[in-house]
């Protein structure tokens, strides 16, 4: 059972860096020679396999790309709340981009010559850790491996001025599963002030499936459908009295007493029937089509069923600021942030305010940025300076810092642990080690 | 022998004769013992405060925002297309037959703490930096209320600066350039190193704080159509907007029927 020796100069330079995420997973091979990094040598890949009652389809990962009917897609996601936790699901995923002939050519890799440097949300139970590290190892064989957390890989983000990795920066990682707040210092995360609120874009996806069900039709499920008009629909409100206004514009009025609708925020969306189109679209409010729709359908030329979104526009991306709304009982972004770099010291804190990037699908939600640093900037003392920047592309922007990490030896020397290593001392020690416990 | 005393309070022995009864003084509410409008009691502000919630409607609350925030729906299963590889050791094929879901997962970790945390294992080391994580954990949720410039953190003045800034002291003798004041004293190097050591939190820990008691109230939108929710509904206490809305609400959602 002795491992071979292998020689120290074996590993590999070739590495595959994945973020891991619960909805894509964003991928790239990185070799150390490359010096020019870009986000156009990452890909983002659906982290899913779906299954379709209609076509009697299954589609995995990349296939999505085929499914032309999304009525009743049902999905099944291999990471729950950001952690691996169905091993058979995501395996098929990752067999399916990474090695099988199914995978694009700038992904496919043999993981006995490649390295892999995978990323994983903070506070993940230790049990998961030590699965994740024994199936990395012991079923797909990589050659050598780092786990880290990924939040902590935006410090080595090639845009940013000066040398890498950034002395202080603080992550706001804003995805699907959930929202969390990772003040990073040279690299190293500060694991004691890391803060995670509920909120994430699957709550708001089914927040706005729930409230649509219940006011127009049964859409329980058509989660694909609703993410979709989340995304193109949804904005967020610039202030607590914006938002009230809003919502005083968007109400239906009395018994008696009915208003119009303001055709500035109300819109229809188009459904799609998934014959003539596969995704809807929005348009401005129009209350004679609406009152046809109760009524009878033109028998000839198009029907179209719509779906009028009011105050569900704005109403449900307000739970990343008042998750109190539907009874979440944690406090709103702004005061998570401030929460989180409260238990820092005076000095770590004014550096962190003064370098703060927003990471994650719900930063492109409009007006989502001008209420966070509005709201942040009235909770940060004013002798400060607040310095907040939406990722150029919060998708891939961890990603790339950590392709960057990636493609320095030097650094990568230091981290990676060799699977003749991982055989000789076992996943109790590669959890310790990768948690930073031995060095 | 052991001395017993049976020390008075105000639910005290309902047996007949007499008993002790704590005197705090007139009691209006003590006069209307028996209230005639039974119907209104259950809304009476005093016995309930503003927003308080029943016990139901707090299980109602709870079950929604786990609905809302569930990954994979347990009902459903979808199998992997095509023939699987096969596993190649017992360990991994361990790891991929589990079909267990995320919460049981963190109910393990949250055993496992408890568990650490009563009995002193061993391997104390781990369990004392992590009691020495939890008071920090504290007072960050102590001091989460609004920050003023005052606020200070208790970190010990730094007996040697980390970064070298002595070499442009003498630039900061003028006062008109000199932002030593606006600037908190830099971190000690034990501190940092402290801060960079200190081990993760459990998931259920890295949840951030409920909002302030002092704080703004929460706001209740309506049931059926998300407007102010301005009126409870007198069966379930759910708002609602208007009589319309009220219907709507009684005919679907109402948790009298639930």
């Amino acid at each position: 059972m002795a491992p071979k020796k292998k020689g120290k100069a074996a590993v590999p330079s070739k590495t595959l860096v994945i973020d891991n995420g619960a909805y894509t997973l964003k991928a790239g091979l990185v070799s150390s020679e490359t010096s020019e990094l870009s986000y156009d040598d990452c890909s983002v890949i659906p982290n899913c396999v779906a299954r379709s009652t209609r076509d009697k389809r299954t589609y995995v990962a990349s296939e999505m790309a085929e499914c032309k009917d999304f009525g009743e897609l049902a999905f099944r996601r291999p990471v729950e709340k950001g952690f691996i936790v169905n091993w058979e699901a995501q395996k098929a995923v990752w067999e399916h981009e990474f090695m099988d002939s199914s995978a694009g050519a700038g992904l496919r890799c043999d993981p006995k010559d490649t390295n892999l440097l995978l990323m994983e949300k903070p506070n993940c139970p230790k049990e998961l850790q030590k699965n994740c590290d024994e199936i990395v190892f012991e079923q797909f064989e990589f050659n050598a491996y780092y786990r880290c957390i990924g939040g902590a890989m935006n410090a080595y983000h090639p845009t940013s001025l000066g040398a890498l990795p950034q002395e202080c920066l603080l992550v706001i990682d804003t995805s699907y599963s959930d929202t969390t707040i990772l003040p990073v210092y040279k690299g190293q995360l500060l694991h004691s002030a890391v803060r995670r609120l509920t909120v994430g874009g699957k709550l708001l996806t089914n927040y706005l499936k729930e409230l649509s069900s219940l006011r127009h039709y049964n859409m329980l499920e058509e989660t694909y459908l609703l993410n979709e008009i989340k995304e193109a629909v949804s904005f967020v409100a610039p202030s607590t009295q914006e938002f009230s206004k809003d919502l005083e514009r968007t109400w239906k009025g009395r018994l008696g007493d009915k208003r119009e609708l303001d055709s500035s925020i109300v819109v229809d969306y188009v459904l799609p029937d998934y014959e003539q189109a596969i995704h809807g679209y929005a348009r401005p409010h129009d209350p004679v089509k609406s009152r046809m729709r109760r009524g009878l359908q033109p028998m000839q030329g198009p029907r179209e069923d719509l779906l009028p979104l009011g105050n569900e526009r704005f109403a449900v991306p307000e739970l990343l600021f008042n998750p109190t709304d539907i009874g979440i009982q944690e406090v709103g972004l702004p005061r998570a942030v401030m929460e989180a770099l409260n238990g820092l010291p005076e000095a770590l804190k004014v550096a962190m305010l003064a370098n703060v990037v927003v990471v994650g699908g719900n930063t492109l939600i409009p007006g989502f940025m001008d209420r966070l640093e509005a709201e942040l900037r009235a909770l940060v003392p004013s002798n400060y300076l607040l310095n907040i920047a939406k990722a150029d592309d919060p998708i891939k922007h961890t990603w790339l810092g950590a392709a960057q990490f990636a493609s320095r030896p030097d650094l990568m020397k230091e981290v990676l642990v060799t699977k003749a290593e991982y055989d000789e001392r076992g996943s109790t020690w590669l959890g310790k080690k990768f948690a930073g416990g031995e060095r | 022998m052991p001395h017993v005393e049976v020390l008075p309070n105000s639910a005290a022995a309902i047996a007949p004769g007499w008993t002790y009864v704590v005197d705090t003084g007139y009691d209006p509410s003590k006069i209307a013992i028996n209230p005639k409008n039974k119907k209104r009691a259950a809304a009476n502000p005093n016995q309930r405060s503003e927003n308080e919630l029943s016990s139901r409607q707090q299980t109602a609350i709870a079950r929604r925002i786990a609905e809302l925030n569930r990954d994979n729906d347990p009902k459903q299963s979808i199998p992997i297309p095509g023939k699987a590889s096969i596993p190649k050791t017992q360990n991994a094929r361990r790891i991929i037959q589990y079909q267990r879901q995320i919460k049981h997962w963190l109910d393990d970790e949250e055993a496992q703490l408890a568990l650490a945390q009563q009995a002193p294992l061993p391997r104390s080391a781990t369990a004392a930096s992590r009691l020495a994580a939890q008071p920090l954990r504290r007072s960050s949720t102590m001091a989460s209320v609004p920050p003023t410039p005052s606020e200070t953190t208790p970190a010990p003045p730094a007996p040697t600066p980390t970064k070298p800034r002595s070499s442009r002291m003498d630039l900061d003798d003028d006062p008109l350039l000199a932002i030593d004041d606006s600037l908190p004293p830099p971190v000690s190097q034990a501190d940092l190193d402290a801060l960079l050591a200190a081990p993760p939190l459990s998931y259920a820990a890295s949840h951030v704080a409920p909002p302030p008691v002092g704080g703004p109230p929460q706001r209740h939108f309506c049931d059926n159509c998300g407007y102010w929710g301005k009126i409870k509904c007198l069966k379930c206490g759910a708002r609602v907007c208007g009589m319309e809305c009220k219907d709507a609400h009684e005919a679907t959602r109402c948790l009298k029927w639930a």
